[in-house]
């Protein structure tokens, strides 16, 4: 307890990282990189066919991206970082020092994303009679921009999960460009491509201001990227799957269907394919020109599709499993020696932030709940998503004591628990109490326990 | 000490370097943020003048305004990146622990600022058709934010006031009347800043030249500067305890600049001095820098002794953790190797602890358990009953749910422990059948109360914790169902018959061998 980490009740931590993350990866991956590089790409068409129409409609495309992208795509982004602050202030804290200077880049890749796009945005008009050719130019290079930036930012999360030779040799190289750097680097930029191309089609399908001609010859070339560039994004995947330990890998079933589906792993691969499918299917019509085919798939196709990003995010995060940053620091912040260290020395002892007495809560709890949320919080709350009443129902003071003791075996992806035998038991202690197996017990009329005699 | 973690001890350069980057990068992202808000106010408050004056004379300059404030904000966000990561990397412990007593305004900020981005970018759009449901717009969208730099402030005005953190976790900002004081004049002088900048920006880059708007506009800085002035002495106040040479000296520079704009905005003659008026734009300038610099030393002397301090503790920190970082490492390697996707592997980590690797019931925590786990090897029972088992627990034992394994793995697991087990081998009678008439009786008269009269649960049965077993589906091998009925289930309702004929007994074992059904 370093720091005063605030638990967002209901929800919890890692939620609440993923939505935001979510709709960053949506807006950034679809938008900023796809969207944009479709626009960039038909306007140098229409430069090289002279082609108005065609120009015209790169131009009407790009003003909703811009204000997506820069009122929703950037302050999610940061949004991540925000919400990590304060939701896991010694995880963010540790990475920042170990990828300072990628992050550091990546600052002034921002910057010189947002100074390519604007004048690409605003002087459109300007460029149009005698410099559309630099225009065009400075769409490519904004293209090429946030290719780099791309870049950076899968160093940082593929080292999250494969961190490999860093673990070893703390050298930023290992850690940058760890085993899944370069798949996770493609299958990004790839399905970033394929989202933009899908948006695109959304955009060409439903505007009215579009002539039928060349709505032909748009839907014509955009099915044929998405159909490219998401076969090209599933062949990174499949890579990208390739190169995660097998430890993790084997928990993705669980990470996306949880304890309530985990035996019908059917259902994932149902919806993979019927997602697969359906953006197939969609981007065909569109190639073979049926407008109306393509206008009754491209909304599910859409909504698939952030499923897909929601499934390869939450896998992605859930599977190196009890670790935040593998081999140096477990999901509930506290490195691995450290932990060792707690065990012999105890949890509470050097807690800064551990109030012995905290309001609102009964004379007892406050030791086993101080310990339940720095162990714990990160992925169960008291009442919400992953309730550890839930987790624990059924269970006898004993058992909970001994799960405590062994978590970390007992269940791949949870990590162990850090401080002195005697604190597990008085959170194991605190934790039987929240279940309410006691007052159940309890409930049971004593006859009923009493009546099972023999003659 | 665990409050240590060897974090702060991994830094990519010198602390005062740092700080000079920290410096830099954040008087550009400030830069930036006051000519975003100042705009903001601006649009809002000249779209609204004029539509209440009647006088639709430039809303060709307010949509300029707008589109200006598009890119403007593009970039004062972006280039907060570099600011952020700098102070969280040289003053962690600091920001972080601000931030997170601040947490549920610091997250707000991201619905704050997609709002605020949104409804402005709303307000440019046919703001010429839909005044009104503009203006409305406008006025949400600025009010949010100028709610932005209400976070960031407080969370700073916290960050400098180690002493206070406690106070303000606990019981909340308003408990601190000084804290409070100081942050809310911190934040008019943002605002009043963001005020003057802004007016400064549109005065030069956007009017075009346009009379009206610029004797508009210098009014506007002069009221800026005005309100700057009496916000700025009390924040003053508010640190007059904290005051040394260097922070006086860069307040007195900028005060000075800020009198000389101020007398060029009130003494402007749009006829005589272009010239003179763009000395502002070197004013500027050096208004943000000295009052920045002020705002750095007074950062510095609240926050680098803390910082100092915790440094020494954590490099004691790392000294106690060095010697177990072999052993973390290895624990890490064995993890990486330890494969959950076989029966024989999850078997080992997840069952044998309790029920012992032979399956005998006798793993390492057995003895802390009141009821003991099962003993597996004595187990015959049907696969779908134990997967049932495995799956879902039973509630009032210690026995878990393990659904934290697909389908795949639980099948793995149930095939290793009938391999090494015979779980679900068939149902042997006993080698003496024993008193069958008189178990019979037994069985009917008391064990049929919870096991039920054909062995499924009876009712009442069901209620129990844990719950008997269903005996049409699962059994024991004889000589454990013997040992049950003799000495009964530690820590269940299933109690010791021992008084029971031996031979009663062993009736017993062979009816309830007969209730089992196949498979």
């Amino acid at each position: 307890m370093l720091f005063p980490t605030f638990y967002l009740p209901w929800l919890g931590q890692g939620m609440s990282i993923a939505l935001v993350a979510v709709v960053h990866v949506l807006i950034s991956h679809g938008f900023a990189i796809g969207v944009v590089s479709i626009i960039v790409l038909l306007e140098h068409l229409a430069l090289r066919r002279g082609d108005a129409e065609l120009e015209g409609l790169a131009q009407n495309m790009l003003k909703p991206v811009v204000i997506i992208v820069t009122a929703v795509g950037a302050v999610t982004g940061a949004g991540i970082w925000f919400t990590v602050s304060v939701l896991a202030p010694g995880g963010i804290g540790y990475m920042l020092r170990v990828f300072f200077w990628p992050w550091f880049i990546e600052w002034m890749a921002f910057t010189l994303e947002v100074l390519v796009l604007l004048p690409y945005y605003f002087l459109w008009e300007r460029m149009r009679a005698k410099q559309a050719g630099l225009h065009v130019a400075l769409g490519w290079s904004y293209v090429a921009v946030a290719f780099a930036s791309a870049f950076l930012i899968s160093g940082i999360l593929g080292f999250m999960l494969t961190p490999d030779g860093w673990v070893q040799n703390q050298r930023l190289v290992s850690a940058f460009f760890n085993p899944t750097f370069w798949p996770q680097l493609a299958l990004r930029f790839l399905g970033g491509l394929a989202m933009g191309g899908l948006w695109s089609l959304a955009f060409v399908l439903f505007s009215r201001r579009i002539g039928a001609d060349l709505r032909q010859r748009v839907m014509r070339l955009l099915g044929g990227w998405v159909l490219i560039n998401g076969a090209l994004c599933a062949l990174a995947v499949w890579i990208y799957l390739g190169r995660i330990p097998q430890t993790y890998a084997t928990h993705k079933i669980f990470a996306v269907l949880t304890s309530h589906l985990s035996q019908d792993a059917w259902l994932l691969w149902l919806g993979n394919i019927l997602a697969a499918l359906c953006i197939a299917a969609v981007a065909l019509a569109a190639w073979l020109r049926w407008r109306r085919v393509a206008l009754a798939l491209i909304i599910p196709a859409l909504i698939l599709t952030a499923g897909l990003v929601s499934e390869f995010e939450r896998a992605r995060e859930f599977v190196r499993g009890p670790y935040l940053m593998p081999g140096y620091m477990y999901a509930n912040q506290i490195p691995l020696a450290q932990s060792d260290y707690l065990d012999k020395h105890g949890f509470l002892a050097g807690a800064a932030w551990y109030q012995p007495q905290p309001p609102g809560l009964a004379p007892r709890a406050p030791a086993g709940h101080a310990l339940f949320m720095a162990n714990c919080g990160v992925c169960h709350t008291i009442g919400g998503l992953n309730d550890i009443r839930d987790r624990l129902k059924g269970r006898t003071q004993p058992s909970v004591t001994v799960m405590v003791r062994r978590t970390k075996q007992m269940v791949p992806f949870m990590p162990s628990f850090s401080g002195t035998p005697a604190e597990a038991l008085t959170m194991a202690a605190y934790l039987y109490e929240l279940s309410g197996e006691r007052r159940s017990l309890e409930a049971v009329p004593p006859i009923s326990r009493k009546g099972v005699g023999h003659e | 000490m665990n409050n240590l973690h060897d974090l702060l001890l991994a830094k990519p350069f010198g602390d005062p370097a740092m700080e000079l980057i920290l410096f830099g990068s954040f008087a550009l992202h400030l830069l930036f943020v006051l000519l975003m808000l100042g705009t903001a106010m601006i649009a809002v408050f000249f779209f609204a003048h004029s539509w209440i004056t009647g006088y639709r004379f430039e809303l060709r300059w307010d949509k300029r305004v707008l589109r200006i404030h598009l890119a403007l904000k593009s970039l004062a966000v972006v280039l907060g990146v570099a600011p952020l990561l700098i102070i969280q990397v040289l003053w962690s412990v600091p920001f972080l622990t601000a931030a997170s007593i601040m947490a549920p305004y610091w997250l707000g900020l991201l619905g704050l600022m997609i709002f605020a981005f949104l409804s402005l970018d709303i307000l440019g759009h046919k703001m010429d058709v839909h005044p009104v449901r503009h203006l409305i717009f406008g006025v949400l969208g600025l009010a949010a934010l100028v709610a932005v730099p209400a976070v960031f402030t407080a969370v700073l005005s916290l960050m400098e006031h180690p002493d206070k953190w406690s106070l303000v976790a606990g019981r909340g900002f308003a408990a601190e009347p000084g804290l409070l004081f100081h942050w809310f004049m911190r934040y008019l002088h943002i605002l009043g800043a963001a005020a003057l900048f802004g007016g400064a920006f549109h005065y030069f880059f956007s009017t075009n030249g346009a009379q009206e708007r610029h004797y508009h506009l210098s009014h506007w800085m002069v009221v800026a500067t005005l309100f700057q002035v009496v916000a700025g002495m009390l924040l003053l106040v508010s640190v007059q305890e904290r005051l040394t040479p260097a922070v006086i000296t860069a307040v007195t520079v900028g005060v000075f600049a800020a009198m000389l704009l101020l007398g060029l905005a009130f003494y402007r003659n749009p006829e005589v001095d272009k010239r003179r008026m763009a000395s502002v734009l070197v004013l500027l300038p050096v208004i943000l820098v000295s009052m920045l610099l002020a705002r750095q030393f007074l950062q510095h002397q609240a926050v680098a002794p803390m910082q100092a301090q915790l440094e020494t503790r954590a490099r004691e920190a790392r000294q106690s953790l060095a010697p177990l970082q072999a052993a973390a490492l290895q624990g890490f390697q064995a993890h990486l190797a330890t494969v959950y996707d076989n029966g024989e592997t999850i078997y080992a980590n997840s069952c044998a602890f309790c029920h012992g690797q032979d399956g005998g019931g006798h793993g390492p925590e057995a003895a802390s358990l009141i009821i003991p786990p099962e003993k597996l090897n004595a187990v015959r029972a049907q696969r779908r009953y134990l997967y049932q088992v495995v799956l879902k627990g039973v509630p009032g034992s210690g026995m878990p749910y393990f659904s934290v394994f697909d389908r795949d793995k639980l099948d793995s697991l149930l095939e290793y422990m009938n391999a090494s087990f015979s779980l679900t081998a068939p149902p042997q009678p006993p080698a003496k059948p024993g008193d069958l008439a008189a178990a019979k009786r037994v069985f009917a008269g008391t064990c049929a109360t919870c096991h039920g009269e054909q062995g499924q649960v009876s009712a009442f049965g069901a209620d129990l914790r844990p719950a008997p077993p269903d005996l049409t589906r699962y059994g024991l091998t004889p000589q454990w169902a013997y040992a049950v009925i003799t000495q009964g289930y530690n820590g269940t309702v299933m109690q010791p018959f021992n008084d029971l004929p031996e031979a009663t007994r062993w009736g017993l074992v062979s009816l309830v061998a007969s209730l089992r059904k196949e498979p």
